[in-house]
């Protein structure tokens, strides 16, 4: 009975929710509002254009610079507003605003949302990113682009290295400036092992593995997990006997060599932690089954190996970094601006900050707080002051990190775009459900 | 007269209803447009059952993964409600009966009701994983050689872990349900039962039961509901294969490729429509069994 008086309040609440969605936003508002900004337009002091430096500059003052990244290191983030947020002030007269995400897919989905609602300009300026996420939003269009050669500290990059101007395969496109460099390496506890009866490539690491059953597990690749899918791609490359090969998709290449890495990790599934019934599903639950001592190695991607780690508290102080003889996979990480930045002169300038070398210096410096690698080609450095500081930095990264040139000789790119669906998906199909 | 009286109940719940509809309603609303391929953050406008395609008969990985999630979540969820309401069913029956509970049993009783499910989860991981308290102790007795010998209770492949912590969570909640009822009953119908020769058993079963059946019900729907749309529990306890249908829809979500979002969304709403046809099938048992 209820039901006839109720409809006509249903079809009420439907018609009103239907003409919200049908209202479609504004097409490509983030076009005509870019276009206003990257021209100078006299007597707008909030315009500018990329080919006159000194005009962003003007522009930048005063303003404030939103800058989205990840907050979950308390070290990193007090690096941040001292080594960045002082200078901008002092120098450039730009408030640092940092926002810190529990994961940089929040910021993706915040600049969706906002071109979803046609908003421009919208919240965020620059965000700490790099991979999936930056794939994301080159494929959603709205990714401010044409500014990265423009900056005067971009002659300190390294353009044609294909670990730069390949982000997860995908090409940057213009569209990110690197801050930092990462590189794979694997974590062993030097109270409870020897440095010499470290395995030192994959087939080592299998006849370790078995000899010491349940003793090494390694985290399950998946969106979200690329550091398990870097560990897949490294046994890999070595199966395959290269890495450049890799570069450049070929469908074929696969399909030759994805059976021997199915057969490779599947022999060694019997041998791991839980007999590799279950894997851990990111770093920290990896970080903290090795600081338990149920497994051996834990891995990381800092270049000062697990100083940072240990500064945290999350692994034993007698941890240490070590890489296999070859094919650990190092790449870059960068800054990119949203179409619809509101305060693009600003993230410009920062930036560019990012690539001076006094600063990239600091950040290589565990005790700094940062302990990533350099983003800047350090032979590329004129000034002998600079010069003399990144080479001073590289000297002091302590005992658990690799030694630099472990780190160099073993260095691969990462392989095409198409490839880390192809692991990911392939390796929960041929290892994971297997039984 | 007798219009306006029917009226205004529901005018009394339009501000509550009002919050509800627009907020899940534009939600639920959304999400089925994601999940028919109308993602405009893509450009994405066309209608299409594609992402419901591809999980439920296609023939790629998702479709045999999404089953077997789809079967693994129902087996916790119905494990857990059912182990949850017996559980309940019990405490809640010795609590009332001859030697009854106090006010500091009752409150020992629900003390981890406050604990959040997340640092439930935590704790029990911490308790019995294979570096877990439980394992050292026992390691350190001697009963086994080593910690890693402990039996795999948490991160295993039948969900003994999730299911663990649902049941020691929604005990005290169901409890809390009954107790409400059974107390608020006169004690006379027990002691009649009693007097007429019933045992224990069987007042418990025509007796209690049928009073607390449509509480209970409703309670177990609820915590039903909520485990089987639940995420961070099995994402601590859990394994991953199989995941729960929970944690599928979100990895897909959250997957760069835009694209697959409407498979996330597709997931989601499946997952409303299995509650929904659980609750209904739940209400309709009520009712043939109270005509």
């Amino acid at each position: 009975m209820f039901y006839r008086t109720l409809r006509p309040f249903f079809l009420l609440f439907i018609g009103a929710i239907l003409a919200a969605c049908a209202a479609t936003p504004n097409p490509n508002p983030a076009e005509t509002s870019s276009a206003t900004t990257d021209t100078l337009v006299a007597g707008d002091p909030a315009s500018f254009t990329t080919a006159e430096w000194e005009s962003v500059l003007d522009a930048a003052r005063g303003q404030t610079v939103n800058w989205y990244i990840w907050g979950g290191s308390e070290t990193i983030n007090a690096f941040v507003d001292t080594f960045y947020g002082q200078p901008l002030q002092e120098q450039y007269g730009i408030t640092l605003k940092r926002v810190p995400l529990n994961d940089t897919v929040d910021a993706v989905n915040q600049v969706l949302s906002e071109k979803e609602a046609g908003q421009d300009p919208g919240q965020v300026d620059l965000i700490w990113i790099n991979g999936e996420n930056f794939a994301s939003l080159k494929q959603a269009d709205m990714l401010y682009s044409g500014w990265t050669r423009a900056l005067p500290n971009s002659a300190l990059v390294d353009w044609d290295n294909p670990a730069v101007n390949l982000d997860f395969g995908e090409p940057t496109a213009d569209m990110e400036s690197p801050w930092s460099s990462a590189q794979f390496q694997f974590i062993y506890d030097s109270a409870r092992m020897d440095a010499e009866t470290l395995p030192r490539s994959y087939a080592d690491l299998k006849t370790w593995a078995c000899e010491n059953p349940g003793r090494f597990t390694y985290i399950a690749p998946g969106p979200g997990a690329f550091q398990g899918t870097r560990f897949v791609k490294g046994a890999l490359f070595e199966l395959s006997g290269g890495a450049e090969q890799w570069l450049n998709f070929d469908q074929t290449l696969w399909e030759q060599w994805s059976p021997p890495l199915w057969t490779y990790f599947n022999e060694i599934k019997p041998c791991l932690w839980r007999a590799g019934e279950t894997y851990p599903k990111d770093e920290n639950e990896l970080h903290s089954l090795f600081a338990n001592q149920e497994v051996d190695f834990s891995i990381t991607q800092a270049i000062a190996g697990a100083g940072p780690l240990i500064e945290q508290g999350l692994v034993p102080e007698t941890a240490r970094a070590f890489v296999f003889d070859d094919y650990m996979i190092g790449d870059f990480n960068y800054v990119a601006i949203p179409k619809n930045a509101p305060n693009k002169a600003a993230a410009l300038v920062l930036a560019n900050l990012i690539l001076d070398p006094t600063l990239q210096a600091a950040q290589i410096l565990p005790q700094n707080g940062f302990g990533l690698g350099f983003g800047i080609d350090v032979t590329k450095a004129t000034d002998p002051e600079a010069q003399t500081a990144l080479e001073n930095a590289a000297a002091q990264l302590g005992d658990s990190a690799t030694p630099a040139a472990d780190l160099a000789s073993s260095l691969v790119g990462d392989s095409a775009a198409p490839y880390q669906a192809l692991v990911e998906e392939g390796w929960r199909a041929n290892v994971l459900v297997q039984p | 007269m007798r219009l306006r009286e029917r009226f205004i109940p529901w005018l009394l719940l339009a501000p509550a209803l009002a919050v509800l509809a627009v907020l899940f309603g534009t939600s639920i609303v959304y999400g089925v447009a994601q999940s028919l391929g109308y993602l405009t953050f893509i450009g994405q406008r066309t209608l299409t059952f594609a992402a419901y395609e591809r999980i439920l008969i296609g023939p790629s990985p998702i479709a045999t993964e999404f089953w077997s999630s789809l079967g693994f979540s129902l087996w916790v969820s119905a494990a857990s409600t059912l182990l949850a309401a017996a559980g309940a069913l019990g405490v809640a029956v010795v609590a009332t009966g001859r030697r009854e509970a106090g006010p500091t049993g009752i409150f020992l009783l629900h003390l981890n009701l406050a604990v959040p499910h997340l640092v439930w989860a935590i704790a029990l991981s911490l308790f019995l994983a294979q570096s877990g308290l439980l394992a050292r102790i026992a390691a350190a007795l001697g009963w086994i050689a080593t910690p890693a010998d402990f039996p795999v209770l948490v991160r295993d492949r039948y969900g003994v872990g999730i299911i663990l912590d649902y049941v020691t969570k929604e005990i005290p909640f169901l409890t809390l349900i009954l107790l409400a009822i059974l107390r608020s009953q006169p004690r006379t119908y027990n002691v009649i039962a009693e007097n007429l020769g019933a045992t224990a058993w069987q007042r418990l079963r025509y007796v209690t039961f049928p009073l607390v059946r449509p509480g209970l019900l409703a309670g177990s729907l609820l915590v039903f509901a909520f485990i089987f749309g639940a995420y961070e529990v099995p994402a601590i306890l859990g394994v991953r294969f199989p995941r729960t249908v929970a944690a599928l829809a979100l990895d897909f979500f959250l997957n760069p490729d835009l694209q697959q979002r409407a498979e996330g969304m597709a997931i989601s709403v499946i997952m409303a429509m299995v509650v929904v046809v659980v609750a209904v099938g739940g209400y309709w048992l009520n009712e043939r069994q109270t005509r």
